[in-house]
């Protein structure tokens, strides 16, 4: 019962803390739509993703049955994930100025629509999708993804 | 022993839902415009490369050969990506409204594009549009700071007026720091004054 106690406790507190913790580290983007079950995951905590929460390099973001997500990055790349998919962000690096640009997603599971953005069109080479069976470089623009 | 039963079953349940091969499946769409892109599809086997609309690949592990590019029907795409294809969201768009010099006034071309930017807010169901002010380098830093936050207040404010909500609005200045065409200082340059809005 006390483990019980303590676990929620420190559940809540890692939920209390989120906000805080979000806002430290630069954000890379926001989440347009948001149905269903949708969580995002990073070193500190597991957090709800709401509409126009953002996010950073990275999170891991996942998606429960019946839900959807959609993320738009500052670069204007669109990835939206269907139900049950997790993806992780590994690198994201959009600065054109200083040619700092990389975009490396890791696809674990799920359903994907992918839109490519302004790091595709000025460092093709810098963008990758891995996935657990092969890796996906991107030069433009539109296509769908599932991991199964 | 039917409970024994039950738990080899779901045990050879559990064994098949993980033995089974893993496999990524790849389809190139058009964008909403028509354009198709290109896609490389690469593992410990070699690389293929995607280019045509509709063209479909499915690798089924790191060291298996992608299945050779096949262009498959809109009815097998929706089987497995209706569910994702209905949520997709879109791309943001950027407009780029001018101003006349020293002003928050916008030039006559950039105020005719104002329609075009509300319908776009509306089409893609917008919550969150970046106003960003700029300016060109004539005066000092600090003036362009000012100028470039009121012209992007301006905008943001006929866009309020037109019915979109302020707080969906993100509104932020750049003054003479960023501009469009580099210059040297004191330099006035049409195409630094401006306000970029950004329908996300």
């Amino acid at each position: 019962m006390r483990m019980c106690c303590s676990l929620f406790f420190s559940f809540y507190l890692l939920v209390q803390m989120s906000p805080a913790a979000l806002a430290q580290t630069p954000f890379i983007g926001i989440f347009k739509s948001v149905s269903g079950e949708v969580v995002l995951i990073n070193s500190q905590n597991t957090v709800k993703v709401l509409p126009n929460m953002k996010f950073a390099q990275g999170d891991t973001i996942r998606t429960g049955s019946d839900s959807s997500v959609g993320l738009i990055f500052v670069d204007d790349t669109v990835i939206s994930l269907g139900s049950n998919s997790e993806m992780e962000i590994q690198s994201f690096l959009f600065n054109p100025v200083e040619k700092d640009l990389s975009f490396v997603t890791r696809l674990l599971r799920g359903t994907f629509s992918f839109i490519s953005g302004q790091i595709a069109k000025l460092a093709p080479r810098e963008v990758q999708l891995k996935t657990p069976d092969a890796t996906l470089g991107v030069r433009g623009t539109r296509f769908l993804v599932k991991v199964d | 022993m039917p409970k024994r039963i039950y738990l080899l079953i779901i045990g050879i349940g559990l064994l098949v839902i993980s033995c089974c091969p893993q496999n990524t499946k790849v389809v190139l769409i058009p964008e909403p415009g028509g354009n198709v892109g290109r896609l490389t599809v690469t593992n410990e086997t070699g690389t293929v490369e995607m280019n045509r609309a509709g063209e479909a690949i499915v690798v089924s592990d790191q060291k298996s050969a992608p299945s050779p590019p096949e262009i498959i029907s809109a009815a097998e795409i929706n089987a497995d990506f209706a569910q994702v294809l209905a949520v997709e969201v879109s791309q943001p768009e950027h407009f780029v409204l001018y101003f006349k010099s020293q002003s928050t006034e916008l030039t006559a071309e950039s105020e005719a594009r104002l329609p075009e930017l509300l319908e776009t807010i509306s089409r893609n169901k917008s919550q969150d549009v970046s106003v960003i002010g700029h300016s060109d380098s004539t005066g000092d830093y600090q003036y362009n700071l000012a100028l470039s936050k009121r012209r992007a207040i301006a905008v943001s404010g006929l866009l309020i007026r037109q019915g979109v909500p302020a707080s969906i609005i993100q509104i932020s200045s750049h003054g003479e720091k960023n501009p469009l065409v580099k210059t040297a200082d004191n330099v006035s340059e049409p195409k630094n004054r401006r306000v970029e809005v950004v329908v996300r």
